[in-house]
């Protein structure tokens, strides 16, 4: 530090008491937590939807991964999924710059899919409707 | 102080004890508050920022690495989120004839002399202080309030500790020049 430097910083620490801060105003930590613990609620809220409707959600996305299943196995094929994705992995640089329609025309879903897509939309509304009821029963 | 220290009481939070975090709260909700309002100027912004940044460290706590200490990793959410807030209001700028004329105006408020007389110098701090730019008044706060040295200021600030000496070195020069001014008008003011 130089002289001037030397002087001003004594002339700060003359004005400044670092002993005086500025408090934080009374209640200050109670509102801070207070906060935190809403926070936290909501977030365990968010977290609850998802277990709260898992059935659906799994319904849902059982029933999504078969229809893409159904769309990726052509009818009267044996082969097993992966090396059907496999083919369709390699076949796209042929389809990508000419469309083959007949490699649509070809898809069909088996014939148990529907049924199977059926129950598991049953099941979860099943599942909506009991918990409805229940819930009610119990907050009133 | 409890001897247990942060690292204690931040593995409790991560643990899920909440309530834990209120002992960090409590030890650092000063420092943290008078670094925001020095930033700021205002009391109900630095409640908010200090609220706000203590909520952050909540939410990210989990992110702490613990390569600096848990109030300098604060300092830094603290410094940022004030920074932010005053860059998006405008500044009015205050003249030194805003400023009271001198410690006896404080007289009417305080119990002593002394007491005025301090209430004086840190209200002259504070009219200072709203003269330089936000950034100056942080590195000010961080280095004569949390008595902080360039290394840990760096740290919170994320500007490199030549980059600090030298802005400091203005800060200082800016406000001495401040309070000189000032401390000349009230020596007119009284012949």
């Amino acid at each position: 530090m130089n002289n001037q430097e030397m002087n001003d910083d004594d002339l700060l620490r003359k004005f400044l008491n670092p002993e005086r801060i500025e408090k934080a105003p009374e209640g200050f930590a109670s509102k801070t937590l207070t906060r935190i613990q809403i926070e936290t609620q909501s977030a365990k809220v968010n977290k609850d939807f998802f277990v709260k409707n898992r059935v659906p959600i799994i319904s849902a996305a059982t029933a999504a991964g078969l229809i893409i299943a159904a769309i990726l196995i052509p009818s009267g094929e044996t082969e097993s999924v992966g090396s059907t994705i496999w083919k369709y992995i390699q076949d796209l640089e042929f389809t990508l710059p000419v469309i083959n329609n007949n490699y649509f025309r070809e898809f069909s879903l088996p014939g148990w899919v529907p049924y199977i897509i059926i129950g598991i939309f049953l099941l979860g509304f099943f599942d909506r409707a009991l918990f409805g009821l229940f819930h009610k029963r119990k907050n009133p | 102080m409890d001897p247990k220290g942060d690292i204690f009481y931040i593995v409790q939070v991560l643990e899920g004890k909440i309530n834990a975090f209120s002992y960090l709260v409590d030890k650092h909700k000063d420092k943290a508050y008078n670094l925001a309002f020095r930033i700021c100027g205002n009391r109900e912004e630095a409640e908010e920022i200090a609220q706000d940044a203590f909520l952050k460290a909540y939410r990210s706590l989990k992110d702490f690495k613990r390569k600096s200490s848990f109030a300098t990793w604060l300092y830094r959410i603290v410094y940022n989120t004030a920074i932010s807030l005053v860059r998006t209001r405008k500044n009015r700028v205050l003249s030194v004839e805003e400023f009271p004329v001198d410690a006896v105006d404080f007289l009417s408020f305080s119990s002593s002399e002394e007491e005025a007389a301090d209430d004086y110098r840190n209200s002259l701090i504070n009219f200072a202080l709203q003269k330089i730019s936000e950034e100056e008044r942080g590195l000010i706060t961080l280095y004569y309030y949390n008595e902080l040295d360039t290394e840990e200021i760096s740290k919170i600030t994320g500007i490199s500790r030549s980059n600090i000496k030298v802005r400091l070195f203005r800060a200082r020069q800016k406000m001495a020049e401040i309070i000189r001014k000032v401390e000349m008008k009230n020596v007119f003011y009284h012949e």
